[in-house]
């Protein structure tokens, strides 16, 4: 112990002593550790706590997800997952024996009114089992009683605590009270923790009740099924016999069944989602580099550092130190290094982290599990400490047990230049220079390609001008609402209202704007007459889109054949639909849609028959799915919607008319809120926020490797110059002008360079293919980024071997001879 | 015949903290074009130094320095290293052998820096590894080797361009006298097609190789021998 403390002493001295050499550690390491960090507590909030409640680990998820939607990606991209059908659900409860209990909830919105301003609630349906299941109790009074499954029972809600903090101001009495949601008189029965908002992002919970027809259900998949685990059952046994149940269920039920596979998740994968798990992954892989790289500068500075200090080892052995002590020193010396370079990087994790948290658009965050977790914990600090001494290890095992060796083999060779060891940590060098140069190449790579993909991103909806298009939403109460006709007299009186608000360009309606819910896309099941399906299980599904017939004007989206709806397409004359060239092309290809009959629904639902009139552009939708999706458009006329999204096109900023459109909706309708208020370049900003988080994070880690990259290949440089002093002497003695001597030492570097960009490629190119299939827009043979970047990074390692290489060209041949 | 080098009162002068010490004082020396002149002296005379200056590596001196008539004092680096790759070829007292280069690759060097073609670079290692027996090593590095032979691959290095000047600094001070004298006998050979060489050496015997001997001691010039193999056609200054 007294030992170490006296090398830790030393160590000290050492560091000081080289401090340029000991800045450049600290800060390449603390870069690398404050990154490695920062990114650790961002993946223990979303895959480690994406639940807001203990003991999530017996919970699964069982979902549900389409056979033709199996076989697209390689593991790569968001992963499609279904809710299933009450029947199946039902079914479920009866036959399973690995799960001891199974609950389900579904997404819904409610308004709430009767007491205090009308407001729009985020709420879930949930079984009366549901909290129980989780294992979470209320903060006030209890959560649901089976009884309240009955229709006609269910009304009751139990309130998140941040609803009942804001509506109610935390009053103790809330449970006596009743609210009116969806004009319906409820209960309130409970308030929930602070921070529950499972599943996210909850505001309010009331009970999930089936009546007789929807329990018979088998085509309609709106529930969401999660189940415990019996104790003892694992994972893969319970997955195992929920599959089994499930093929059943497809043998006996196949027209609904048959195209599904189940697909079940533990909760923890399920609530972070295949995206959020992929994006940190990447970032962890980048960060892993940056820190590898910084690893490889420490260790270089490592290596020409100990080759100044042969004698000193040569003493300390001479004086009976066994080898181990002399590597113990070193790796003493680097792992304080580390440890400066950890208290650095905490520092700067600290600082990344805040950042992190101050640009997410309170909207979004909500909808990330775990976001709320966020923070530099034990974890956190404990994980900078563990990395420090790792690094600390892995950057000094190489040169300290190389310098150890040099020590004992300095006192036994007379000619001192040109022995193994020396050619060994030569080579090691180049090699570490290599291996820099490639890992950054990946990354610059990496971060190019989703820093072009994100670009890509905002320009593809740049054809519709959405900084001056305003969006919000309402949903009519379905009590108040529920004849067709007071539905398109209200939609008719706000169109008119609103259309003649000075500044107001258009007024327009549609359900879904692109890029709403964070891109998520609600595709629905649709029908061609005439054209049965022609495998059982197989269906057609589309966005049906209600519009008003001007929302193709105000979104600039241009007519391919045919005509757009118009005025006249009233609730009396014939259902009208216009498609987009999406759809033709999939479903009517080779021939001609217009004049053919659609319907929303399977053939047998009821609602009439539509026919194509006309054919538009397809707009895209989300920054998730590849492929246009096929759309189908219909006028609010002919199907007046409770649920729908308002646009606006203004002159000018669009958030100026907020409170004129406000008022109009108001003198139709005081009891109406209106949610989800902005522009629609936020609407999709705020969809591509995840994204553009990794493309920042990406870009600024591409740019910290590339330069701890070139601080490697200049290091390595300045000591191979140093090294080689002698022999450049002897080559000026022959002969060797500036130049040839410039392009010595040039030559060296920029083949470890090139070597580093060779081996660097390839292994871009894959992580090329993964980030194609992760992100819309992005190509995995992007000609600028595989020969931009390298390009880029062969300059700058051209800037960094030429400093040192200058200096080579300037030495005094005389003086380099007697060098040695 | 206009002489080979004509130095003029050279003087070499360094600091040693406040002291200036001289390391030549004065030198006047005329070597006419083929001649084979010795430098003898004790050790720190300044033998090496001399010789490392008429070798244009060193550029730190005052004085007149003329090379076939061209005024070195007044050229500057660039010009005076080219006249040096020009026409000169250097042979070590320690050899100076590239170590992480084979044989082969170290007689390379000279030809890389006067863009010799390929194939006439490979023929000419390929004669100088035959005229000194090395063939066999040319695959070896010099640690490989032992002293005497690494100093046979520098001599072959120094001779491979077939310069006009060969300066040498004590060549077989690290030789068996066998191979000493086969060295010497080269030299004679060079020097007998026409090549002038300056030998540095505490030998008598390699001195009567030359034509004269100039001794040196604490930087000045203390005097200037014919040996008995001087030939006619060489003048002597005053
Ligand atoms: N750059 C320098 N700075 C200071 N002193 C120097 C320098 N170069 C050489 N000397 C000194 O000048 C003196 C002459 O050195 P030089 O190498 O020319 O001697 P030498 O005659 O070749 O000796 P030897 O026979 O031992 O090789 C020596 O005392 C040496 O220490
Ligand atoms: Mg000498």
């Amino acid at each position: 112990m007294e030992t170490i403390w006296q090398d830790v002493r030393f160590g000290v001295r050492m560091l000081i002593k080289h401090r340029i050499a000991t800045i450049v550690c600290v800060v390449a390491l603390g870069l690398g550790i404050g990154a490695n960090t920062a990114i650790f507590s961002l993946a223990e909030a979303f895959l480690l706590h994406p639940v807001p409640f203990e003991n999530s680990d017996r919970i699964v998820a069982l979902v549900d997800s389409h056979v033709a939607s199996q076989d697209s990606g390689a593991g790569f991209g968001p992963q499609d997952l279904n809710a299933v059908a009450p029947a199946t659900y039902l079914d479920w409860i009866k036959e399973v024996h690995s799960f001891d209990d199974l609950a389900a909830y579904a997404w819904d919105e409610v308004n709430l009114t009767g007491d205090r301003e009308a407001q729009k609630v985020q709420d879930f349906k949930v079984t009366a089992n549901f909290f129980p299941m989780i294992g979470v109790q209320p903060l006030l009074g209890r959560t649901f009683l089976p009884e309240e499954e009955e229709p006609g029972r269910n009304q009751e809600i139990i309130l998140s605590y941040g609803l009942w903090e804001q509506r109610y101001a935390s009053d103790p009495n809330v449970l006596k009270r009743v609210i009116k949601v969806d004009g319906k008189s409820f209960n309130i029965v409970g308030v929930m923790k602070k921070g529950f908002d499972f599943p996210m992002p909850a505001e309010a919970w009331i009970p999930l009740a089936l009546d007789v027809k929807e329990r018979l259900r088998r085509d309609n998949r709106w529930l969401w099924v999660l189940g415990r685990l019996r104790p003892g059952v694992t994972f893969a046994e319970g997955a195992a016999e929920m599959q089994a149940i499930s093929e059943r269920q497809a043998e006996i039920y196949p027209d609904t069944n048959k195209a599904w596979r189940l697909q079940p998740q533990p909760l923890r994968q399920f609530i972070t989602g295949t995206l959020t798990r992929q994006y940190t992954v990447l970032l962890m892989v980048a960060v892993g580099f940056v820190l590898l790289i910084a690893c490889a500068d420490v260790a270089n500075v490592q290596f020409a550092r100990i080759t100044g200090r042969t004698s000193e080892f040569a003493v300390r052995t001479a004086l009976g130190g066994s080898r181990w002590r002399v590597v113990r020193q070193l790796l003493i010396e680097s792992i304080m290094l580390s440890l400066v370079g950890a208290a650095l990087g905490l520092f700067l994790a600290q600082w990344d982290i805040q950042m992190i948290l101050a640009h997410m658009p309170p909207d979004v965050a909500r909808f990330v599990a775990g976001w709320k977790t966020i923070r530099l914990d034990r974890n956190a600090f404990l994980f900078a400490l563990v990395i420090a001494v790792f690094s600390g290890v892995i950057s000094g095992i190489a040169p300290s047990l190389l310098g150890s060796r040099a020590s004992i083999a300095e006192t036994l060779k007379e000619g001192g230049r040109g022995s193994s060891v020396s050619r060994t940590r030569h080579r090691l060098r180049g090699a570490l220079v290599v291996a820099e140069v490639a890992l950054a190449l990946v990354l610059l790579v990496g971060a190019g390609l989703m820093v072009k993909g994100f670009q890509g991103l905002l320009n593809v909806n740049e054809s519709y001008a959405p900084q001056t298009l305003l969006t919000f939403n309402y949903s009519l109460p379905e009590v108040q609402y529920a004849p067709a006709a007071a539905r398109l007299n209200f939609s008719e009186q706000i169109m008119r209202r609103l259309g003649s608000v000075s500044g107001v360009q258009a007024a327009s309606m549609v359900t879904y704007v692109p890029y709403a819910d964070g891109g998520g896309i609600n595709e629905r099941e649709f029908s061609i007459e005439g054209r049965p399906l022609t495998q059982r299980g197989a269906t057609r599904t589309a966005i049906v889109e209600t519009v008003a017939p001007n929302y193709f004007n105000t979104l600039n989206i241009a007519l391919r054949d045919g005509r757009l709806l118009s005025d006249t397409d009233g609730a009396e004359s014939p259902q009208a639909a216009v498609i987009s060239e999406s759809l033709a092309r999939r479903y009517f290809s080779g021939e001609n849609p217009l004049g053919r009959h659609i319907k929303d629904g399977k053939v047998e639902a009821e609602g009439k028959w539509m026919t194509v009139v006309g054919v538009v552009n397809d707009v895209r939708y989300s920054w998730i799915v590849k492929d246009d999706v096929p759309t189908i458009y219909r006028s609010f006329r002919q199907a007046p919607p409770f649920y729908t999204t308002v646009v606006l096109r203004t002159a000018g900023d669009p958030l100026k008319f907020v409170s004129a459109a406000r008022a109009e909706i108001a003198a139709v309708d005081a009891n109406l809120p209106l949610y989800n208020i902005k522009p629609m370049d936020k609407v999709i900003t705020e969809s591509i926020v995840g994204i553009a988080y990794v493309a920042t994070m990406m870009a600024v880690l591409g740019a910290i490797a590339l330069v701890l990259a070139s601080v490697g290949v200049f290091g390595v440089m300045s000591y191979s110059v140093s090294e080689r002093t002698h022999e450049i002497g002897i080559r000026m003695s022959m002969g060797a002008q500036t130049g040839n001597v410039l392009a010595l030492v040039l030559r060296s570097g920029m083949l470890l360079t090139v070597l580093g960009l060779a081996i660097g490629l390839p292994a871009a190119f894959l992580l090329a293919r993964a980030l194609s299939s992760l992100l819309y827009g992005v190509q995995a043979a992007d000609p600028a980024a595989f020969i931009g970047l390298p390009l880029l990074l062969f300059a700058v390692a051209g800037i960094a071997c030429y400093l040192p290489a200058r200096r080579a060209a300037h030495l005094d041949p005389l003086r380099a001879l007697r060098h040695d | 015949m206009e002489p080979l080098i004509q130095l003029r009162n050279l003087e070499k002068v360094v600091e040693a903290g406040p002291n200036k010490f001289f390391l030549l004082r004065r030198i006047n020396l005329d070597i006419q074009q083929g001649e084979f002149v010795t430098i003898m002296g004790p050790s720190g005379a300044g033998k090496s130094t001399l010789l490392s200056i008429i070798g244009m590596l060193d550029g730190a001196w005052s004085g007149d320095y003329f090379f076939l008539g061209e005024a070195v004092h007044k050229l500057n680096v660039k010009k005076r290293n080219e006249l040096h790759k020009a026409n000169i070829g250097f042979v070590f007292q320690s050899y100076h052998l590239i170590d992480n280069l084979t044989v082969f690759e170290n007689l390379e060097v000279p030809l890389s820096y006067k863009n010799v073609p390929h194939k006439e670079r490979v023929s000419l290692v390929c004669d100088a590894l035959d005229r000194f027996h090395i063939v066999g090593k040319k695959d070896l590095f010099p640690n490989q080797l032992s002293g005497g032979q690494q100093q046979l691959v520098g001599v072959a290095r120094a001779v491979i361009l077939s310069p006009k000047l060969i300066l040498a600094d004590e060549p077989t001070g690290n030789l068996h006298s066998a191979q000493g004298e086969e060295i010497m006998e080269l030299f004679k050979k060079l020097n007998d097609a026409g090549t002038t060489i300056i030998q540095v050496t505490h030998s008598e015997r390699n001195a009567s190789y030359g034509h004269r001997i100039i001794q040196l001691k604490d930087g000045w010039v203390v005097s200037e021998t014919a040996t008995a193999g001087a030939r006619a056609t060489v003048s002597h200054p005053a």
